[in-house]
């Protein structure tokens, strides 16, 4: 079938193969109505409230039930998803989310908690979660841990926080600068800035890893610490990590682990080890809470004894049998979120470990690694390989060989969705022009990645053949084409004028 | 294991396409004094299903929770009516188990559904953008000060303790650690004092953060704090912690707020001990490029076909690194879809009858309190400070309370140490019945001695 | 690719037209070229005092943001309001309605280089 075949099939307004078309909430014939049954007392409202009451109405449109419900599964009809196929997003290890883990924390007893009420109340949710706190320590090899921060980011933040308070407990206050190698994630820049620190660029070396002496130059009696993502955003282990550590301890700073990427190590070998200092984990990477179409995740982040004292507030104690919140304490860097936590995510986390436990938690990192070093052995000769050798979790290749013949990354990407894939993670790290970054995870079968690979050598041979008309014009199957974002960017239209 | 799918035939057959004798060869790159040996973690042994529900069946009946009990706590954390549709939508694993739309050709249904929520976030709010959320309450607060810092090249925050001390808390300690001041205006009673507020005010003071209605439940003018705002050029910033309040009264955006933040657990999100929740965010049109967080666009496919996309991108981390407008990166994308599917239930009609119904719970409360115990004054909706005469008669109080299966209230001291422990904050909703105030009264009444 | 032979051009791909004590600034052909679709310029305030090589705009594409740096140094008198609502214009004339600020010029400036300099160099 010829691409514009492929279109014309699908362009034709409302229904091709039940693929509905489906307006706005706000263009649904009857908005205003609502048929929603409601508890409560029925009773008077202050006189006095009257001067407060709304002129108009909002706007918000109340459907029926039926309609409500027809309208957002349609919608959810358009959306790729881990549970509808292949994710190998790299960086983001989308694995399988276990559907016990969401009967688990539906229980109504850990859903419908409230955050203040009396200690003895709750001290069922907070076992578990002081449980996952020790676990999480065991596994990382980082004792002392905080389950508060709300996203990955928001670990980097604290853990930076806690560093700069060490260095100014010691009286270090000059330790204000922050090492950042080129392809980290952009998150380690922004976090170190907001807590108040200059951030400094370290170029990585030509084999994509840090350079020992491009570190060294940098060390000094500024650096309050090195943010480090090992295996790093290649996908390559930074072997390197003794020395690195070591380099920057006696340089006096501290060794920040951003722990995206720790899919590739759980079980099999611990950061705390290595001598990282302090570690943030994705939960919603590595532990498979689900990712929500954006979040939330949970940023649980994990230190040594250096750290241990500046862990943020409110954190869980252990008091003869039960768990106590403790709100007050000399040193801690404070409060950096308005609850204990993301409860509810990190209960999933918890299911996750708890099903793997001692005898099979390696094993993710086991397939996970082999799945990704698999897949570089069927494309390597296809596909340019910009740092070679063992890859850990996820293998990066480039556009290089395609774009001799006019497609690029981002054609080859659309052109997956065709296919029937989600693309990998593309354009990044930045330190490599035209990067795709697969992911597998330890969730996908032989067979699935067989076909992800297969897709991709034919993509690679349509290339070669010059055969490239459907890698400009893809994705043709999906409910939308590209989608213009310099228009959405040009003139920003955020919510419904209508 | 049930999560892995390869048999050993295939893990045989992969390593040999890949060339390595077995798995550990591909770890051949970390120094062989960091490997660990298989099983040597101090975890628990391995849960099959049914071991990890009885497990956490067991954790979940040692707790007392709010749909066995008559629960009053607010404080930020509601008890609110959830449909089950809520919870179906967001269940459904294209919704729950997507990315981040980062290839909007197939994220259309996360993507229309975050510009349903913004746009329906901006009109309940009276504003004319939002966000498509933060973390949470405290920390949208803290990044709307931090917003105000960017956009008025000032330094100076100025908020006053009828705030939920723990936005403050937050905002403090992240402003602590940058350049400028936080300054905090003490409200002696239980309602913003907003005359000092506004003469706290100068022309280094980047914004004022107000809570409404504020944290004590009361409901005040605004407008004098606009005027204030517009005469010495500083940002006017309203938090909330109960949504479903600006289905009855005016919002924050009538008054001409710049930016307005808060919570929308009671839209949908289960208290869950904390979370997750949602931080909501919404601004004014000229702000937007200074806005921290992602943002759904409208826009137009290659067919021209109407279209959606994360927009606005060079603001944020992954392009600006350390000159990003926030570090965030996740969010909390599914609570917006609960939102979403939460409003879509209810239209203003349910909003309304909502509040409605939380107010008039409060206020049948309020009218029959026993002697001893005092209310705070003023116009309010389904939240209040409760006064008892000294310590032991509230802590009997609470007891009797919880002997009843009601949480009462929570002492006010846990959000505000330097407060006599004498004070109850209590918060009514729609799933208060007239059977649990009466019950609550008695109760009250009991322990004042007066029945 | 246009290069004009009566301005100067930086390093850093801006641009200067100089007339009596104004000097007019803007980005150059190739910079617009790489960056691609401009959709917003970040406009300087008016009676800002920049010194040479100070960063005193910001142009944005889609999926990158990138400084714009004071060819020589001044008092900024006038910006380009037109650019927000039609950044375009720096694609699709950036020596002409593209342009950014004018600066009253108070002396100093970064190595300037004329249009061959500037082509060699982008040769190289």
């Amino acid at each position: 079938m010829s691409a514009e075949a492929i279109h014309d099939a699908k362009s034709y307004s409302g229904v091709s193969g039940m693929q509905h078309e489906e307006p706005l909430l706000f263009e649904h014939a009857h908005e205003q109505a609502t048929s929603i049954n409601l508890p409560g007392v029925h009773g008077e409202i202050p006189a006095e409230l009257s001067p407060f009451m709304r002129a108009s109405a909002a706007g918000i449109p109340g459907l029926s039930e039926g309609e409500a419900v027809r309208h957002f599964v349609r919608l959810s009809q358009w959306n790729h998803s881990i549970e509808t196929g292949f994710y190998p997003l790299g960086s983001c290890t989308m694995k399988y989310n276990p559907r016990v883990n969401e009967q688990a924390v539906r229980l109504p007893g850990l859903a419908h908690l409230h955050p203040d009420q009396p200690e003895d109340t709750v001290q069922g949710a907070l076992q578990l979660l002081y449980e996952l706190q020790e676990w999480l320590g065991e596994i990382s090899g980082l004792p002392h841990v905080t389950l508060q921060p709300a996203a990955g980011a928001h670990g980097e933040l604290v853990g930076i926080m806690m560093i700069r308070a060490w260095h100014d407990m010691r009286g270090d206050i000059k330790r204000r600068t922050v090492l950042v190698p080129d392809s980290a994630h952009g998150t380690n820049p922004a976090s170190a800035a907001l807590a108040g620190m200059n951030t400094v660029e370290l170029k990585s070396g030509d084999n994509g890893r840090i350079d020992l002496d491009v570190l060294k130059a940098h060390l000094n009696d500024e650096v309050a610490a090195l943010m480090l993502t090992n295996p790093n955003t290649t996908g390559m282990f930074e072997s390197d990590i003794a020395e690195i550590c070591r380099l920057v301890h006696d340089a006096g700073g501290l060794v920040y682990g951003d722990g995206a990427n720790l899919n590739a190590l759980v079980g099999v070998a611990r950061p705390g080890d290595m001598g990282i200092d302090c570690l943030h984990i994705n939960v919603h990477k590595t532990f498979s809470t689900p990712h929500g179409g954006g979040g939330p995740g949970a940023g649980p982040v994990a230190v040594n004894d250096k750290l241990a004292a500046f862990l943020p507030l409110p954190c869980l104690e252990k008091d003869g049998d039960s768990i106590r919140i403790i709100h007050h304490n000399d040193h801690s860097i404070g409060n950096v979120f308005g609850s204990i936590g993301q409860t509810g995510v990190l209960l999933r986390a918890a299911a996750y470990i708890a099903a793997f436990g001692r005898q099979h938690l390696h094993r993710i990192a086991e397939d996970a690694v082999l799945n990704a070093n698999y897949m570089l052995a069927r494309l390597k000769d296809a596909y340019h390989v910009p740092f070679p050798g063992l890859c850990k979790h996820e293998c990066l290749l480039t556009d290089e060989w395609q774009e001799r013949h006019g497609v690029k990354t981002l054609d080859i990407a659309k052109r997956l969705i065709d296919l029937g894939f989600h693309p990998m993670t593309v354009y990044f790290p930045l330190i490599v022009h035209g990067a795709m970054l697969i992911e597998p995870t330890e969730s996908e079968s032989r067979a699935t990645i067989d076909r992800f690979c297969n897709a991709m050598l034919e993509i690679a041979k349509a290339c070669a053949a010059g055969d490239t008309e459907l890698l400009h014009q893809a994705p043709l199957m999906p409910i939308r084409r590209r989608l213009d974002e310099t228009l959405a960017a040009r003139k920003p239209v955020l919510v419904w004028p209508g | 294991m049930r999560f892995l799918p390869h048999t050993d035939t295939d893990r045989h057959a992969m390593l040999e396409r890949i060339g390595a004798d077995n798995i550990r060869d591909l770890f051949s790159d970390i120094p062989s004094e960091f490997h660990l040996q298989a099983g040597s973690l101090n975890l628990p042994d391995a849960l099959h299903e049914a071991g990890i529900m009885r497990k956490f069946t067991q954790a979940a009946e040692a707790n007392r929770h709010a749909g066995n009990t008559r629960c009053f706590l607010g404080g930020g954390t509601y008890h609110h009516f959830i449909p089950a549709v809520v919870d179906y939508v967001i269940s459904r694993g294209e919704f729950l188990t997507a990315y981040t739309p980062y290839q909007p050709e197939i994220a259309q249904g996360t993507l229309q559904t975050l510009f349903e929520f913004q746009t329906m976030i901006a009109r309940l709010l009276g504003m004319e953008v939002a966000n498509a959320s933060m973390y949470d309450a405290a920390t949208g607060v803290t990044e709307a000060a931090l917003m105000a810092r960017r956009i008025t090249r000032r330094k100076k925050v100025l908020t006053t303790t009828s705030v939920n001390s723990r936005y403050r808390d937050v905002t403090r300690n992240y402003l602590s650690r940058l350049d400028g001041e936080f300054a905090e205006i003490v409200c002696a009673g239980f309602a913003t004092d907003l005359d000092a507020v506004i003469a706290a005010m100068d022309n280094s003071t980047a914004c004022v953060i107000v809570q409404y209605p504020d944290f004590y439940g009361s409901i005040y003018d605004l407008q004098p704090l606009r005027d204030a705002c517009d005469a010495s050029g500083a940002l006017m910033v309203v938090a909330f912690s109960d949504a479903t309040s600006f289905g009855l009264i005016s919002p924050p955006g009538d008054f001409g707020a710049d930016m307005v933040v808060g919570s929308g657990q009671a839209l949908g999100i289960p208290m869950g001990f904390g979370g997750p929740h949602i931080g909501l965010f919404a601004c004014r049109q000229k702000h937007v490029r200074q806005m921290p967080g992602r943002v759904c666009g409208m826009t137009e496919d290659r067919d021209g076909k109407r279209g959606f996309v994360l927009t606005l991108s060079t603001r944020e981390q992954h392009i600006r690194r350390e000159k990003a407008t926030s570090n965030i990166c996740s969010n909390q994308g599914l609570m917006c879809t609960a939102n979403a599917t939460y409003l879509s239930l209810m239209g203003d009609a349910g909003l309304a009858t909502i509040a409605r119904h939380s107010a008039a719970a409060l206020a049948t409360l309020i009218h029959d309190l026993p002697e001893g115990v005092e209310t705070a004054k003023g116009p309010r909706l389904h939240e209040t400070v409760l006064s008892f005469a000294d310590q032991d008669t509230r802590e009997r109080f609470l007891k009797l309370a919880r002997d009843n299966n009601i949480f009462a209230g929570i002492p006010l001291e846990q959000f505000e140490p330097a407060r006599t422990p004498r004070h109850l904050l209590v918060a009514t909703t729609e799933m208060t019945e007239a059977a649990d105030i009466s019950d609550y009264l008695l109760a009250l009444k009991e322990a004042c001695h007066v029945c | 690719m246009t290069i004009p032979t009566d301005l100067k051009y930086t390093r850093e791909h801006e641009w200067v037209r100089q007339e009596g004590d104004t000097a007019t600034l803007g980005i150059s052909d190739h910079a617009q070229e790489a960056l691609g679709d401009i959709v917003f310029v970040e406009l300087p305030e008016i009676g800002r005092v920049v010194a040479p090589g100070d960063a005193f705009a910001v142009v944005e594409s889609v999926k990158a943001v990138s400084d714009i740096y004071a060819p020589v140094g001044g008092e900024i008198i006038e910006v380009n309001a037109e650019l927000e609502s039609t950044p375009e214009k720096v694609n699709t004339d950036p020596y002409g309605a593209g342009w950014i600020a004018k600066v009253k010029t108070s002396g100093g400036s970064v190595e300037l280089l004329d249009e061959a300099e500037y082509t060699t160099f982008l040769e190289e």
